[in-house]
């Protein structure tokens, strides 16, 4: 039985059975992640009529994605899966959106900041990406349709159902640096 | 018919009965009114108007043990259950204050009393041969022992990811992660960078500490997490990571505060947290000074910074002088040749005008200020200076003023205890000034081991235990970040 959680947009749990989805608990809520995770991994389970002892993996989408929320999925996903000792998988949750969509398909979502996160795929194997990209910048992917969304833990665990890609990595997926820039010296009055 | 704690102010009623109860066996005046004044003794009395029974319990923080010293009902209210009734009052207390042991002492021919001490957990242990005075009459000895519960605390307010481990007051594992050397290169604490690294430590730090403490996740009874104040991205890992253990371990959850955890980290030190006390907590995040009267209960802030936290000014008095991050061991090193009064800084908010609004405030960046003003003129004059008495005539003001400020405090509340928080506490110097400054007052001084005084987990564990051994109920699963959560919410609900 997989528990699939994700945070990178709103925070959604789902429990399925292999293909079978036996529950899917979803709040849009782009802040509250934080808040929301614990009662969103109770409902979803509670509505699966299972208890977190039947987990057999632990799914997590690791982003791209604003950090913040995308922190709290993955850091919720690492000690469930410690304390159920079973595996943790990750999803890069553009190849989730790209799942059975057939041709060239360029997959963006919000990455805020006037930037996109995006990746290329044909057939949904991924080409290139993920990679962040401006709308502008857009026209040079002419020969792709354009999907824009955002993944959620049932898009994850479906993929993930019918994927042979290696989920191994659960680290999140940034595509920023941390917004910094080092001291510029000793200059501090004035 | 009520259970009150009792007071000195009753001695009178309470010897009333102690004579009628135990008569020629009976305490003497000043023998119970020792006992009704010492630190760690908890007296109740029970009321039906007036005091118809009572009973005494005294605690041995540091042996985690408490002793039940007596109970009395009086004679015409025997039989109806009331020695049950003050005998769970003060097994509770003893569970509270983490006790693991609670002893007593009986006669061998009250079988009466044997039986209930039975039937709440008691069992013989020893027989004390012609114990009492004048009948001679044997004492038998019983003990009831309390597991005190198994608590894992995360803390992710800042720059170390910590988690701790306690059961009751006992401190069984504090494994810690800093990514101090990653904020190292930006001359202080990034959050983004902070919340990235606490993410990579929490799994790593989460097992070191449960290899520490020899037990298994599933052992554990509770969750403690901090969720402010503090950076609220660095929380959140650890809030996620928290809630996380609970739903999979189906364990119930403590969202605790972090500044107060500061405080009660002294219970992990000496098995309790001698109340009430002042606590000036000094940090690169935070400089506040406290007043706490009960741990779970009445934490009052006295007064905080209103601009740059302590450590933050050593760091920046530190980049100034062209001294690495963290500042602090830097200018303690560097202080260490100089002259603390080469050069007179100023004291923040120190002057008659300030007493009014904010005698108990911090205010750090004049100082920060007027320090890189005075090495910038050297500078700009060619003239050399003594990085050494700069150094070293900053921290004095720095020191001064936090000290000056946590004893007006002590004095005004009349409160005889001040306890230091903080990884400033490492600073050599302050708790130098801190013990000539409280011998000199009269104030014992507490500084709990560095590591429990630096931001860690073992504090977050041992206030989740307090409220978990308190029988608070636990936090529901919805609470977020509070990055100013304040003092006064010691666990969100």
């Amino acid at each position: 039985m997989l528990l699939s959680i994700d945070t990178t947009a709103g925070t959604s749990v789902a429990v399925f059975d292999g293909q079978k989805e036996l529950s899917f608990i979803d709040n849009a809520d782009p802040f509250g992640h934080a808040e929301n995770i614990g009662d969103c991994l109770t409902e979803a389970l509670a509505s699966a009529g299972k208890r977190i002892a039947e987990v057999t993996e632990v799914l997590v989408g690791r982003g791209p994605a604003s950090y913040t929320g995308l922190r709290v999925g993955i850091a919720a996903a690492k000690t469930i899966a410690a304390s159920l000792g079973v595996p943790l998988r990750g999803v890069m949750v553009l190849d989730a959106l790209a799942y059975q969509q057939p041709g060239k398909v360029l997959v963006t979502s919000d990455a805020k900041r006037r930037e996109l996160f995006a990746a290329t795929y044909e057939n949904g194997l991924r080409l290139d990406g993920p990679f962040l990209t401006t709308s502008e910048q857009l026209g040079q992917f002419q020969d792709f349709r354009h999907l824009a969304g955002a993944s959620d833990a049932r898009l994850n665990a479906k993929f993930f159902a019918s994927t042979s890609q290696d989920l191994s990595d659960s680290s999140p997926i940034y595509l920023r640096s941390p917004d910094v820039t080092p001291s510029k010296g000793k200059k501090v009055s004035g | 018919m009520e259970i009150k704690k009792l007071t000195i102010e009753l001695l009178h009623e309470v010897m009333q009965l102690e004579n009628q109860v135990f008569e020629s066996e009976a305490w003497s005046e000043r023998n119970m009114t020792a006992e009704l004044s010492t630190q760690h003794s908890h007296y109740f009395g029970l009321f039906d108007q007036e005091l118809i029974g009572y009973a005494g319990l005294r605690l041995s923080p540091q042996d985690y043990a408490a002793d039940i010293q007596t109970i009395a009902i009086g004679k015409e209210h025997r039989g109806k259950g009331l020695g049950r009734t003050l005998m769970n009052r003060l097994i509770e207390v003893a569970r509270a204050n983490g006790s693991e042991k609670i002893f007593l002492e009986v006669k061998q021919s009250n079988s009466a009393a044997i039986e209930l001490y039975k039937s709440l957990g008691f069992e013989q242990i020893d027989i004390r041969k012609n114990y009492y005075r004048p009948s001679g009459e044997n004492a038998l000895v019983m003990l009831k022992e309390i597991t005190q519960p198994l608590i894992l605390g995360i803390e992710s307010s800042c720059d170390e990811t910590g988690v701790g481990i306690v059961r009751g007051n006992r401190l069984l594992a504090n494994a810690l992660h800093s990514s101090m050397d990653e904020h190292a290169k930006y001359g202080g604490v990034v959050p983004e960078v902070a919340a990235r690294a606490h993410l990579e430590a929490i799994e790593p730090t989460l097992n070191q500490a449960l290899a520490q403490a020899g037990v298994e996740l599933d052992e554990i009874d509770a969750i403690a997490v901090a969720n402010g104040p503090g950076l609220a991205g660095a929380l959140m890992v650890g809030i996620g990571a928290a809630k996380g253990l609970a739903v999979g371990s189906d364990k119930p959850i403590y969202a605790v505060n972090h500044l107060v955890a500061h405080v009660g980290a002294d219970v992990l030190e000496r098995g309790a947290v001698e109340l009430p006390t002042i606590a000036l907590l000094v940090s690169g995040g935070h400089t506040s000074l406290l007043l706490v009267r009960d741990l779970l209960d009445d934490v009052e802030l006295l007064g905080e910074t209103i601009d740059d936290a302590a450590g933050e000014a050593f760091d920046k008095v530190a980049r100034v002088l062209g001294l690495p991050y963290p500042g602090g061991p830097e200018i303690d090193k560097a202080a260490e040749s100089g002259d603390p009064a080469a050069i007179r800084f100023p004291r923040g908010l120190m002057l008659p005008k300030d007493m009014e609004r904010n005698k108990y405030n911090f205010s750090f960046s004049g100082l920060k200020t007027a320090v890189a003003r005075w090495v910038e003129k050297c500078e700009e004059a060619n003239e050399s200076y003594s990085t050494a008495d700069v150094a070293a005539s900053f921290r004095e003001a720095v020191i001064d003023v936090l000290l000056t400020k946590a004893l007006w405090a002590c004095e005004e509340f009349g409160v005889p205890r001040l306890l230091l928080g903080g990884g400033v506490v490492a600073n050599a110097r302050l708790r130098q000034e801190a013990v000539r400054r409280c011998s000199e007052a009269g104030i014992e001084l507490r500084i709990p081991r560095f590591s429990l005084c630096t931001d860690n987990g073992a504090m977050i564990a041992a206030l989740g235990a307090q409220l978990v051994m308190s029988g608070r109920a636990p936090s529901s699963l919805g609470f977020g970040a509070e990055s100013t959560l304040p003092v006064t919410v010691v666990q969100t609900p």
